[in-house]
């Protein structure tokens, strides 16, 4: 499985959010490869699986049909850690 | 020999600012003074915000300021501003800006990882929060550029 973490430039916060990400990975035992990157970058890179924040999420929704998840606070584990157990609950449904 | 990341002439504590704007560029101008980024990263910084809204806003407190590397930036720098009263930053209440300065997309990384690995144990959270300069410091010491 591959999980894009998005933000504006790619270097800051979508590099702490991948921080965050591969914890909850680790710790929910998934293969998964975390990335990080930039909006415009998102746009033309699949994945199985988008998170980014509220006001970048319908910019990526816009060019690709996989989930897309907005976090609210990058570096809150727990948050990360509802957003993903939503995205494997309701994979494959559509 | 490498240099700590974090001394006294780039940690600053204030009471408070005006307003989130106000406070960035007081958190700048270590960088700006050292020639590690010009007046324009901060606009740019500004600008984002202002485009993209407050998600650098990365946990309660804490946002990680940052525009797009290279453009303003000289070479690779990282300043922290604790505010003791919150500032609103679009809505989200901060007290600790902490600006980053990269030149390319990775260089930075390593550096970036560290604080904030630092900055996810809540104890050095609190520390930070608590606004000594020489404790914060410290607590970085090991934290090279």
């Amino acid at each position: 499985m591959k999980i894009l973490a998005v933000c504006g430039f790619g270097v800051g916060s979508s590099m702490v959010l991948k921080m965050t990400l591969e914890k909850v990975v680790m710790e929910l035992g998934l293969n998964a490869d975390v990335k990080n990157t930039d909006i415009a970058s998102a746009k033309a890179e699949e994945a199985d699986v988008y998170f980014t924040s509220a006001e970048l999420k319908p910019d990526i929704e816009s060019s690709t049909s996989k989930p897309v998840y907005a976090i609210k606070r990058y570096m809150d584990k727990n948050e990360v850690l509802q957003a993903m157990n939503d995205f494997l609950a309701h994979r494959g449904e559509k | 020999m490498s240099e700590t990341l974090f001394n006294e002439k780039n940690v600053q504590i204030i009471d408070g600012a005006h307003d989130w704007r106000d406070a960035l560029w007081q958190a700048s101008l270590p960088l700006i003074k050292e020639d590690a980024i010009t007046t324009d990263y901060v606009l740019n910084m500004i600008a984002s915000v202002e485009k993209n809204g407050p998600y650098m806003v990365l946990t309660d407190y804490f946002a990680l300021m940052h525009a797009r590397p290279g453009q303003g930036v000289n070479k690779l720098g990282m300043s922290l501003l604790i505010s003791r009263k919150a500032i609103d930053l679009e809505g989200k209440p901060v007290k600790i800006f902490l600006v980053m300065a990269a030149v390319d997309n990775t260089s930075h990384l390593q550096s970036l990882q560290k604080v904030v690995s630092i900055l996810m144990d809540p104890k050095s959270y609190q520390i930070i929060l608590n606004a000594n300069k020489k404790a914060i410091v410290a607590m970085f010491a090991k934290v090279k550029v």
